[in-house]
């Protein structure tokens, strides 16, 4: 790439402006160097006609960086410190240990969520584990019990899956009106990494499970010793204990050292700190899946063990953060979503302009993986007219996206947990987003 | 070898390697190779032609049976086995009164609870008067005007009495689970069935009731038929897999794609400007954080702030003044800081002293320091 500005260039410049920019640029180079300035170099817009950042000289561009022994754990640019967590009053429980910290979906590119950005909740604080003090046993309706080091966990043949993780109460908060002008607080109790980890099952080979073994409790070595049940054909079928998220050990906030992951369910099911499974003939009825966790309907009876997330989608962009302000009438533009279901794949995903009164079909893009983030994606261009857009997503196992009127038909309004009606948002004409309902 | 392990094994390595019902252009099965459906209602992925949807499998890795770690001692199962069942297993022996209830509950309890159970500020209530007249309430729907909704709190809705021992035992209170004796758990149950007006044996729990093992388990929860599927013996699995396959249980779409309404969409709008309160709030900007004063090394108090006090004061819902708050904290202040110190020592209003820790009085006034540096 050719400078104009670099010194040894002088020969080629003819121009007059030019060579009045070049000596501004090596004056201010140097006064750079000896004042360490960081500020860009001013030019008379009446001179140079384009764009500062590529007509001035950048300090990056003229001074070293950092060596390469600088950050040994690599950190985001500090620009993008606004891509973070975040936390609302709203959905803590009187303090911040049994909390929630959003995912910034809206930042999100593909269908890995970065591990320092992925959504965590916790219902005692996060513990920070020592790994070498940290243990898994394994009783109950075994034929044989064990217990198991970090290292010996690692010894079994591992398996790497992209799975997300949601908590039911995703959109919970939305139950009876929409609540929240952000992409990030309405539907971003969710993230997707790469886990490595072990079949549950491939363990069991050594063990031995007693034919009454029904139901296992996992329980969490933190504050809130978590317990949840789960049926065994989810044990005898894709259930993992994992170590690794998106190639690195797993963050503290993800559960350090291991956590279970029970593909595609309830994110609470995936309990973290994972320290002891016990197989029992009975469920256990635990305080997460009694208290909490249980989804009320209008019948004045509540789902218990809903295990999956159902199927569901969200438009990122546009949404509230990423709104279309800066388009003008006639631009062509990419709406592009997110699709998922903890039931199976992503089949299609169709997306509405007028409310749910007529959709058409979006292009699926990129991977599309059992119980995984999904994206989906749809070329348009717009008139600047006000819009209601939505979108509605379906799996491999045969569940579609139900419109918010049904599914209210179905459980009410009290439910809290397991909200997966379509989710719309209004672009007005100067391509502001809100976050609406369709009632119809 | 145990025989019982080679059946659980084959069904594990039927559901792994066979189906029976295929969806085109899909590897997936709505049913497990024992014929089961698959008990969440969604699909499964068996392994076929070393692939298991589009993921590569060694399958010697997994018909492999890996011996590592070692038999768990009994001792280490009795340490750590800290789950109470419905049933009475693990539930250890033990007594308590609703008086000493009571008491506890005053002193470790109704800080953040408050008085008799009534809860707020983000923390659950344990009781809404009496728990067979609010368990009616389950049906109240939150719609068409009407702001009364269902009351879920353990004696309404909880459908097992175990829970509330397990909880108890295992997380409460909430900065120090594990914490309280076998009958000092007890007591706090007594106090709470108390509380919530339920009656054991048709006998309510008046202030010298003495709960014990056996009277707890006599315990029947008004809302005990109150969840479904029937997750409880020998076909609790099947109940399940019966429910979640059907899918109308809880809702299912319509892919419906013209004229799917008549005339315009109703809309519903955020009211006001919703709940917008985030930290950090949102923004776009790509630009340098703001650069913090005195950057460069953490309080010296800020950590045992946070372990001992965040509590209570990380929110200005508990009546302690709020770190961060700068009029809550200039007011303290113009007591003068030794004020300040010695109350904190010396405990003042709700608070206990040192704040219930036993921290050194240097360590409590460097705490103190950190919450007045933090208002500034």
């Amino acid at each position: 790439m050719t400078k104009i500005s670099k010194a040894s260039e002088t020969e080629n410049i003819v121009s007059g402006r030019r060579d009045f920019f070049r000596k501004s640029a090596v004056f201010s180079v140097s006064a750079m160097a000896a004042a360490s300035v960081m500020a860009p170099v001013k030019i008379d817009a009446e001179e140079l006609k384009g764009d500062p950042a590529i007509l001035e000289e950048q300090p990056w561009g003229t001074t070293f960086g950092f060596p390469v022994t600088h950050n040994l754990y690599g950190q985001p640019s500090p620009y993008e410190h606004n891509v973070t967590r975040r936390n609302t009053k709203l959905l803590s429980s009187g303090n911040w240990y049994a909390s929630i910290a959003m995912c910034p979906i809206q930042d999100m590119n593909g269908i890995i969520t970065p591990n320092g950005l992925f959504f965590s909740r916790s219902h005692g604080g996060t513990a920070e584990i020592d790994p070498n003090k940290h243990r898994l046993m394994i009783h109950g309706l075994v034929e044989k019990t064990l217990v198991l080091t970090m290292d010996e966990l690692k010894r079994y043949p591992s398996v790497s899956r992209i799975h997300f993780i949601e908590c039911p109460a995703n959109g919970g908060p939305e139950w009876r009106n929409p609540q929240f002008p952000s992409i990030q607080f309405a539907k971003g109790m969710m993230s997707c990494a790469e886990w490595t980890g072990v079949y549950i099952k491939d363990i069991l080979k050594d063990l031995g499970l007693k034919p009454n073994a029904r139901w296992m409790l996992a329980e969490g070595a933190d504050n809130s010793h978590m317990g949840r049940t789960i049926p065994i054909d989810k044990v005898l079928d894709d259930a993992m204990i994992v170590w690794a998220q998106n190639g690195e050990a797993l963050r503290p906030e993800q559960g350090y050292p291991i956590r279970l992951l029970v593909p595609g369910w309830e994110g609470n099911l995936c309990v973290k700190w994972l320290c002891r499974l016990e197989f029992a003939d009975e469920p256990f009825y635990a305080k997460e899946e009694t208290a909490k966790y249980t989804a009320l309907k209008k019948s004045g009876k509540a789902i218990q063990h809903f295990y999956a997330n159902e199927v569901n989608s969200v438009i990122t962009s546009p949404c509230p953060e990423k709104p279309w302000t800066d388009l003008k009438k006639g631009d062509i533009v990419e709406i592009e979503g997110l699709a998922w279901s903890g039931m199976g794949t992503i089949e299609g995903v169709d997306i509405t302009f007028d409310g749910g009164k007529n959709w058409v079909e979006a292009s699926l893009k990129g991977l599309v993986l059992p119980k995984a983030w999904t994206r989906f994606s749809f070329i348009y261009k717009w008139d600047g007219k006000p819009i209601i857009l939505g979108s509605r997503a379906r799996d491999d196992a045969g569940h579609i996206q139900p419109t918010v009127k049904h599914e209210r038909e179905v459980m009410g309004v009290e439910s809290v947990y397991h909200r997966n009606g379509i989710h719309t948002w209004e672009v007005t004409a100067k391509g502001e987003v809100n976050n609406v309902q369709v009632l119809s | 070898m145990f025989k019982s392990y080679r059946n659980i094994l084959l069904s594990a390595a039927i559901i792994a390697a066979a189906s029976t019902t295929l969806f085109a252009g899909s590897d997936a099965s709505r049913t497990y190779a024992n014929g089961k459906k698959v008990i969440d209602g969604g699909s499964t992925y068996p392994v076929k032609k070393g692939k298991t949807s589009s993921y590569y499998v060694n399958e010697k890795a997994h018909k492999t049976a890996f011996h590592m770690g070692r038999p768990a001692t009994a001792d280490e199962i009795k340490a750590w086995n800290i789950d109470i069942m419905p049933d009475g297993t693990g539930l250890p022996e033990g007594k308590g009164t609703v008086e000493e209830g009571d008491a506890i509950y005053e002193e470790k309890c109704a800080a953040c609870h408050f008085d008799f159970g009534t809860g707020g500020a983000g923390y659950p209530a344990l009781q809404k008067g009496n728990a067979y007249e609010g368990q009616k309430s389950l049906t109240n729907q939150r719609v068409d005007g009407n702001d009364e909704g269902p009351i879920r709190v353990f004696g309404t809705y909880w459908p097992r009495a175990s829970t509330l021992w397990w909880y108890i035992k295992t997380g409460m209170p909430h900065p120090a689970p594990l914490s309280l004796s076998d009958d000092e758990v007890y007591a706090l149950c007594a106090y709470i069935i108390s509380i919530n007006e339920l009656e054991i044996d048709g006998e309510e729990l008046d202030d010298e009731y003495e709960l014990n093992r056996e009277k707890f388990l006599k315990l029947v929860m008004p809302n005990k038929d109150g969840f479904i599927p029937k997750i409880d013996g020998k076909n609790g699995l099947e109940n399940t897999r019966k429910f979640f396959n059907d899918f109308s249980n809880y809702g299912n779409g319509t892919r419906c794609m013209k004229n799917c309404f008549d005339g315009e969409p109703k809309i519903a709008r955020i009211q006001g400007v919703g709940i917008s309160d985030y930290q950090p709030p949102l923004s776009n900007k790509k630009d340098l954080p703001p650069k913090k004063e005195g950057a460069g090394g953490e309080h010296p108090g800020k950590k045992a702030y946070e372990a001992s006090c965040s509590v209570c004061h990380g929110t200005d819902a508990m009546g302690a003044p709020m770190v961060g708050n700068k009029k809550a904290w200039e007011a303290i202040l113009k007591k003068g800081i030794d004020k300040v110190y010695h109350n904190a020592i010396h405990g003042i209003n709700g608070m206990p002293p040192k704040g219930g820790t036993s921290l050194p009085d240097e360590k409590i006034k460097e705490i103190v320091d950190y919450m007045v540096s933090e208002a500034k």
